[in-house]
């Protein structure tokens, strides 16, 4: 099975005013497969967006490189030019954002928009051509009465109609990587168990998948691979099984029991004290030994390692698990 | 095309864009073909200072010369100056204020100075003193208020620009692959184009009234006739404050600039709610 996607021991920060650097994303190692969906799992501010953001290459001014590698079907996207870049996104590597109501330009019909997408990567196309896929492509992601609704503008859509024309937008150019942030936050239950359908449907159809979200429930649904983050590191990885049967750090294991479920008994929900840091305040050691339950000198002191607990699930965490093999400290 | 129909569609329907239309169509008609069918108005004659009557529809000035005729010769002057001034100020502007609000860093710094400093210039002396070197004739009227109404421009575009870079659609633009120059030139401008479309309007209507200051200051073109300058000569020979008062002289001048710079106002907001499809409800 070939890598789509895959992050190298990839570290980004931020600079400060005076050109100190302050560390996020600390050596990211993860991969995406062909055809399957991944989901980057955590709270807000713990990098995900970042994480999709060096994907695109399109990190704020203030964001630095500071070391590592993202190989996209391999090929390092560090290295790439500006203009390879603006060729790899739209093509390659698109995404779909947590915003349905304001990602589409209002002042241009989505025909217009979802073509534009097109051309811009096919300048060969004709109008008609164009207007004949874009059709399909509403009609991929269940818009009903297509030939209507491609002259309209993004304000006579509702929110999850809107999302939809983002996902075909998104998926005009049959891209390698869907990379997905938030897709179903800012959406009704219902809607989102539509757009869940949708993103599922062509998950089959086309290439592989991203998902960011700080909702488990959207993981266990469509995702075959799962990393959950925590500022700025991937504290733990593995398959979705490995993950939802037996989550071993200890901020994996405060996600899941903060699930509410229909079984819940009459006791409150579960919940992690206190909030991720800000990139200023990490300490030297585990970014989560502030909020952790189990949390010993070391852990602040020193950065856990990463250890290896069965064939498809790592965790970097200073406390012993059975059958652990450390993978590099 | 089916978007340029929509926008049609709703601007027939605008009563204010409609009147506006239609009042600088016939402006526009009057400034095109008048002066073919009626002679320039020059020297004197004998028929001095006759209020409005069959043979002179808006009298005649203290040199006996046919208002109407010298409105109608106006109108052109007027019109040429204030579309080239439009153009000028649109051409330095807009580009100017897109690239100002949209990036970050020494080059948005430098344009935010220079509209701060024409803006700070006090315009009207300036004006005085650049059309009294570069000599008075109409295009370079024309030409300085062009030069010296762009940071208006520029900034309501900048204003428009720095709300705009903000929206997620922006970043689905960066995301989805589109060049910068396209993202600015497209879908930056055409979501600001509401704001600076009435502030072009506002542009011409203000060159309007500015030639027409100059001509009243003596700075305009001698040699051909505007609105201002018909004002200016009637204020010469003091035809507002004497009696009997030869009002036709001066108010139908007067008259001319507000309904032109009405006319041109009604149709800049018409054509902000028009071009705004949300706005078209």
């Amino acid at each position: 099975m070939a890598t789509i996607v895959e992050f190298k021991n990839y570290s980004m920060g931020f600079k400060d005013d005076d050109g100190q650097v302050f560390n996020l994303l600390d050596r990211l190692n993860f991969k995406v497969e062909e055809g399957k969906a991944l989901g980057v799992v955590g709270e807000s501010g713990c990098g995900k967006s970042m994480t999709s953001l060096s994907l695109m290459r399109l990190l704020p001014d203030a964001a630095t490189v500071q070391g590592g590698e993202i190989f996209l079907e391999g090929k390092d996207l560090l290295k790439a030019s500006e203009a390879e870049m603006r060729d790899i996104r739209g093509n390659k590597l698109t995404m779909i954002f947590q915003e349905p109501m304001t990602a589409l330009n209002p002042v241009l019909t989505i025909g217009q928009q979802i073509g534009e997408i097109l051309q811009l990567h096919h300048p060969e196309m004709k109008p008609d051509e164009i207007r004949r896929l874009v059709l399909q492509s509403l009609v991929d992601v269940g818009i009903a009465a297509p030939e209507t609704r491609i002259d309209q503008y993004p304000h006579e859509f509702s929110g999850g109609m809107r999302q939809r024309v983002m996902i075909a937008m998104a998926i005009i150019n049959h891209p390698a990587l869907l990379i997905a942030d938030e897709p179903t936050t800012a959406l009704d239950v219902t809607i989102q168990a539509q757009i869940l359908d949708i993103m599922r449907r062509l998950k089959k159809a086309s290439g592989s998948l991203m998902v960011i979200t700080h909702n488990l429930g959207i993981v266990a649904e469509i995702c075959e691979e799962v990393v959950v983050m925590y500022a700025g590191r991937a504290i733990e990885r593995g398959t979705l099984k490995a993950i939802f049967d037996g989550p071993l750090h200890p901020y994996t294991r405060g996600l899941m029991a903060s699930i509410p479920t229909m079984r819940s008994e009459k006791k409150p929900l579960h919940t992690i004290p206190g909030s991720v840091p800000t990139v200023y305040d990490f300490g030297p050691g585990c970014r989560f030994a502030a909020r952790c339950e189990h949390c010993t000198e070391q852990c602040r002191l020193t950065v856990p390692p990463l250890k290896r607990v069965g064939k498809d699930h790592l965790v970097q965490c200073w406390l012993t698990f059975e059958g652990e093999v450390i993978e590099h400290a | 095309m089916k978007e340029r129909k929509g926008f049609l569609y709703y601007f027939v329907r605008n009563r204010n864009g409609m009147i506006g239309l239609i009042g600088v169509s016939i402006i526009v008609a009057i400034g095109l073909i008048g002066p073919i069918f009626i002679p320039k108005p020059d020297g004197y004659t004998a028929d001095i200072l006759i209020a409005p009557c069959a043979q002179h529809w808006l009298g005649t000035d203290n040199l006996g010369l046919d208002i109407f005729a010298e409105l109608v010769w106006g109108a052109r002057t007027s019109l040429y100056v204030s579309i080239l001034a439009m153009l000028i100020s649109g051409v330095i502007g807009i580009p100017l204020g897109l690239l100002c609000g949209y990036t970050r860093g020494w080059l948005s710094e430098v344009i935010d100075a220079l509209i701060d400093i024409f803006m700070t210039l006090p315009m009207l002396p300036l004006m005085i003193i650049v059309a009294a070197i570069m000599g008075t004739s109409i295009t370079n009227v024309a030409l300085i208020l062009g030069i010296f109404s762009w940071p208006q421009l520029a900034r309501v575009t900048k204003n428009s620009t720095l709300k705009i870079r903000e929206m997620p659609y922006i970043e689905a633009a960066n995301c989805l692959g589109l060049s910068k120059p396209r993202i600015l030139f497209k879908h930056v401008l055409l979501n600001a184009s509401g704001p600076v479309f009435v502030d072009m309007t506002l542009v011409m209507a203000s060159a309007v009234l500015t030639e027409a200051s100059l001509s009243f200051l003596g700075l305009g073109d001698p040699t051909t006739w505007s609105w201002g300058t018909i004002l200016k000569r009637a204020w010469g020979q003091n035809a507002v404050i004497s009696s009997p008062n030869p009002w036709w002289w001066w108010l139908m001048p007067s008259l001319c600039i507000v309904v032109y710079v009405v006319c041109f106002n009604l149709l800049g907001t018409a054509l902000n709610d028009c071009l705004n499809p949300k706005g078209r409800e």
